[in-house]
């Protein structure tokens, strides 16, 4: 009978691999405590990486008993946001402090999976060195607080000083209204039909890009808005909404902005920061204040020369009405899990990686603007950049998006609109149509609102 | 050579007579020629701008060829430990698939059943499911057994599914060994198994070749599922940071990546001329297909 | 052997456990839980992350109503049709055709080279295929050498440049398929054709096709569920756009599932996906039928 017992053998050895597998080490003594960080780690971005190795060690060295484990996950955001979503659907695998993007804040909140923080954050004496906008930041439907922002970012008009004098445009230089914007783009391209004079980002290959950076500084600047605050409803018909997609349209019409192709493709703000402004090519981009992470030393497009040939400028409203100008902020946060097993340490943890010390030298070192008013004080912080004043003022005029649970639907819808108005596809009344229904469809007339 | 064995390499493709010449025809040659230079041109694109520090998409010779590229890319983090985890991972998919699918091939091949028809087939349709579809419940499992971030398991996971494609494949080269070979060595008294050893294995060589290679290359391409089920950096193979590249500095450093490319395909195009060679200078996939 | 007959026949089969272990647990689980998650509103953020609900055939009907869906499923069958059925199938059948009739040292090269592009891992094929098609890629530079004007192919036409990167990725297979088919047809009866007159064409159709009808029959459907399949390929090179003008259902199911977070939905189109590979598998299978020993 030696052929069942070799069979037998073989399902043996197989249930054995898989048991052996299967028993991962046990969970440490009672006495030492294990605190989970999970968090986002590139090529380009390494700041949180440094954060948290400082923060660690000195966790570590006030509280023994208690060890970090760092768990950094190496992807763009989108792959991120994924393994973050699956590791928080379990307790097994939910870290207790994480990094969590703002806009996801409220969604989270709602699948229970961020812990409240009010009562923490009362007896934290940093606390009251945070300003309002960034408390907002982390608030939830309810009102609680559920994350503590890192930083934030606002998004201007940076644009090239060189090309703009060679157009005869005075810098520094501020539109105060839309038609400004177009008129100094036609006159750079009149001077150099080369250069690519005014680019805003549209389509869904640059994603929320798209949106942050280009749509919502010109919907913002009408009299429309994107989601009633009050209502709690998303707003269709809006008048607002079908001027700024005319806008885009004229922008890549005349050639004023890059090629619809180049609109589409992905990687295109990599070439607007390799490329196109260190080499002149292009005049102006409306982009965030973390710009300056990419061209100073140690960034993914080092160049020395930004601090001279670049400028700041303010976004402004369609008709230069009050407030003047726009801005959109977003910005990223660290929240602490709602199963997690040692929620005091966990928070406590949070307070180390936040503290002044740590805050200042992320913040320096990814071009954030700092959310503490202390740090904001630093000379350091100050000295980082020319442009930090410049874009630490735009947060006077700056706007959050309504980060609901439906709200990437319909930042894609809005993608999408953007997408066929530059390329010809549709007129903007007729996206702005579809926008409005394929809203509807979405999220039910119950959160529509008709303007 | 015994009479068994003579009967088993005609068997297996071999003749005893040599076939008859067929004309060879030029433009035949030529045809050919033509397509092979279609199917090399981008390739040959990867490989120019490997060597040119200021590459393009377009193809053409670097004005000052270096081996730049390379060295940028050649870093322990970024490269060398990556590929040995791609190494572990693919060759233990392979190996636990190929043993898995030929002790599943066996009774299939051997054993006639009118279950074997509607099993094959089912298990093929599984073939046409791309394996993003089943990561959420696939990553929940892998939570409640406690598996998560561990090597072995993943190993497993990835064999499991690369078996419909395995079984398949296997039990057809299983076919093409006849029965009368096994039932002489039965009647000499072997075991089952051991037939199976020591006559129907060294026949189907070329076979199993392939079926591990084709498993290879398919483990050695995937991102998501590593990605997904490895949590710590130091576990991630190739395929990811490959991946975490591309999309970093994909539209910039195309000579750069082109280099990365290309080291992180070498070690499977050298496995494949490996096997090619050990199957004797043709990688056919004779009698795989007969259906 | 000494054991009882019918306990022999039940061991016969153990072999297949370790298998079937690995199946039922690894894939035949998670494709049923799959299943399972299209009935209901499993998200991976939001109110129904941690609890979801029974929502009956809500995503199906979605399906229908969702005007992305239907053009999904037509460009997933174009996509199947021409680069796997019409394109790898007779290219590579060409190739091995071309091979039984040309020098032995020029076919050694040529299938090298197709090879290459199979072997070569997905990314890596997708990203040479991305350097080929852009607007400053080599088509491009090839067509302005004849003379003609290239247009930006991933932009203006993406389902043209993900088929044909599909054809130069997957030919290899069928290539070693027909290869090894075409080298087990007798000669004489081919040669006999020959001598009755019959011309190249006529003998390729009506003699040597219908000896290797059923490695045709195989090989058109491994291709078809393999392609079915695809999805970095063309998530590399277009990411399914520009406005989903190269989404096939892969795509699609992976855009809902993770960049939506809507579990639910994105699993209903995998379903629909499977289906579809349920159609075209049973199809072979009938033609299959019609010649088994």
């Amino acid at each position: 009978m030696h052929r069942p017992a070799k069979i037998l053998m073989a399902l043996l050895s197989a249930a054995v691999l898989l048991a052996t597998s299967a028993c991962s080490p046990e969970q440490p003594a009672a006495e030492n405590r294990v605190l989970k960080i999970v968090y986002q780690k590139t090529d380009s971005f390494t700041a949180l990486d440094t954060l948290f190795k400082d923060a660690k060690k000195e966790f570590e060295a006030a509280n023994q008993g208690t060890t970090v484990e760092l768990q950094p996950i190496e992807a763009n955001d989108d792959d991120y946001g994924t393994k973050l979503a699956l590791a928080l659907r379990s307790t097994e695998t939910a870290p207790d402090v994480f990094y969590e993007d703002t806009f996801k804040v409220r969604s989270d909140v709602d699948a229970g999976y961020l812990l409240k923080l009010d009562s923490y954050l009362e007896k934290w004496e940093d606390w009251k060195t945070y300003n309002e906008a960034a408390k907002a930041a982390g608030t939830g439907d309810d009102g609680g607080i559920y994350a503590v922002p890192l930083g934030t970012d606002t998004r201007g008009i940076w644009y090239n000083k060189k090309v703009l004098q060679k157009a005869g445009i005075a810098v520094p230089w501020q539109p105060r209204n839309w038609d400004e914007i177009l008129d100094a783009a036609r006159k750079m391209k009149a001077a150099d039909p080369s250069v690519v004079p005014f680019n805003m980002y549209a389509g869904k290959a640059s994603g929320e890009g798209t949106v942050m950076q280009s749509f919502y500084e010109l919907l913002y600047g009408t009299d429309s808005e994107l989601y009633d605050q009050q209502e709690k409803k998303w707003v269709v018909g809006s008048q607002g909404f079908t001027d700024s997609l005319a806008f885009l349209k004229t922008l890549y019409d005349e050639k004023l902005a890059v090629t619809p192709a180049e609109a589409l493709d992905a990687n295109v703000w990599k070439k607007v920061f390799g490329e196109w402004l260190p080499q002149g090519k292009m005049g102006a981009v409306v982009e965030g204040s973390y710009s300056p992470s990419f061209w100073q030393k140690g960034g993914s497009y080092e160049w020395d020369g930004y601090t001279e040939d670049m400028g700041v400028a303010r976004f402004p409203t369609q008709r230069g009405q009050e407030p003047g100008g726009v801005s959109m902020s977003g910005g990223w946060t660290l929240a602490v899990g709602a199963d997690s097993a040692h929620p005091d340490q966990a928070f406590q943890f949070l307070t180390t990686a936040l503290n002044k010390k740590n805050s200042l030298a992320f913040t320096v070192a990814s071009s954030q603007i700092a959310v503490r008013s202390d740090v904001a004080a630093e000379p350091e912080y100050l000295a980082a950049n020319p442009f930090v004043k410049d874009v630490s003022e735009l947060v006077s005029v700056t706007h959050y998006r309504p980060a609901t649970a439906d709200y990437p639907r319909i930042s894609s819808a809005v993608q999408v609109a953007t997408e066929a108005v530059i390329t010809g596809a549709l007129s903007p009344e007729a996206a702005a149509e579809q926008y409005d229904k394929t809203i509807r469809d979405q999220v039910g007339d119950a959160k529509v609102l008709q303007k | 050579m015994t009479t068994t064995e003579r009967t088993a390499r005609q068997a297996a493709g071999g003749r005893l007579t040599p076939p008859k010449r067929r004309p060879r025809s030029t433009p035949a040659d030529a045809a050919l020629l033509l397509i092979g230079a279609c199917f090399l041109l981008p390739l040959l694109w990867l490989v120019l701008a490997s060597l040119d520090t200021n590459a393009g998409y377009q193809t053409r010779l670097p004005e000052d060829p270096s081996l730049t590229n390379f060295a940028a890319v050649l870093t322990p983090e970024l490269l060398l430990r990556p590929l040995w985890n791609s190494l572990l991972l693919s060759a233990g998919t392979a190996a636990v698939t190929l043993l898995a699918a030929v002790l599943a091939a066996y009774p299939l091949s051997r054993f006639q059943s009118r279950f074997n028809r509607p099993f094959l087939y089912s298990i093929l349709c599984g073939t046409c499911l791309p394996i993003t579809a089943i990561m959420v419940p696939v990553y929940g499992l892998f939570v409640q057994l406690r598996l998560l971030d561990s090597m072995p398991s993943t190993v497993l996971f990835m064999a499991a599914t690369a078996l419909p494609m395995a079984i398949w494949m296997t039990k057809n080269f299983m076919d093409t060994v006849p029965l009368s070979l096994e039932e002489a060595a039965w009647m000499d008294g072997a075991s089952g198994l051991t037939a199976l050893r020591t006559v129907v294995l060294p026949l189907m060589r070329q076979g199993l070749g392939v079926v591990f290679i084709f498993v290879f290359i398919q483990t050695w391409g995937n991102f998501f599922v590593p990605f997904i089920l490895l949590l710590s950096p130091s576990k991630q193979p190739a395929s990811v940071s490959i991946f975490s590249f591309f999309g970093q500095h994909g539209a910039i450093a195309y000579g750069q990546l082109a280099a990365f490319s290309i080291l992180y395909s070498l070690p499977v195009l050298v496995l494949y001329v490996l096997v090619a060679r050990g199957a004797g200078g043709s990688f056919a996939l004779s009698g795989a297909m007969k259906g | 052997m000494g054991a009882s007959k019918p306990f022999r026949q039940q061991l016969r089969l153990l072999p297949v456990v370790p298998a079937v272990l690995l199946l039922l647990l690894f894939l035949a689980a998670p494709v049923l839980w799959s299943f399972h998650a299209s009935f209901t509103n499993a998200a991976l953020t939001g109110r129904n992350a941690r609890n979801p609900a029974w929502t009956g055939l809500d995503n199906y009907e979605r399906l229908l109503t969702d005007s992305a869906f239907p053009a999904s499923v037509l460009l997933t069958v174009v996509f199947v049709v021409a680069s796997a059925i019409v394109g790898q199938n007779l290219l590579g059948l060409l190739i091995a055709g071309l091979m039984t009739r040309a020098r032995k040292p020029v076919s050694a090269v040529v299938g090298t080279a197709v090879v290459a592009a199979w072997v070569l891992p997905e990314i890596v094929a997708a990203f040479a295929a991305y350097a080929y098609f852009s607007k400053d890629g080599t088509l491009n530079q090839l067509l302005a050498g004849a003379g003609w004007s290239g247009a930006d192919w991933l932009y203006a036409f993406p389902m043209v440049a993900v088929v044909l990167a599909n054809i130069w990725r997957g030919t290899a297979f069928s290539m070693l398929v027909y290869r090894a088919a075409l080298a087990d047809v007798p000669q004489d009866i081919s040669e006999a054709a020959l001598m009755d007159g019959a011309s190249g064409w006529q003998r390729l159709v009506f003699v040597t096709l219908p000896l290797i009808r059923s490695s045709i029959a195989t090989n058109l459907m491994l291709v078809t569920l393999q392609t079915l399949a695809v999805f970095t390929l063309i998530w590399v090179m277009t990411a399914g756009g520009p406005s989903n003008t190269s989404t096939t259902l892969p795509v699609l199911a992976y855009q809902e599932a993770f960049k939506f977070g809507d579990i639910g939905y994105g699993t209903a189109i995998a379903s629909m996906l499977i289906v579809l590979g349920l159609v075209f598998g049973i199809a072979y299978v009938r033609l299959l039928k019609g010649d088994k020993r």
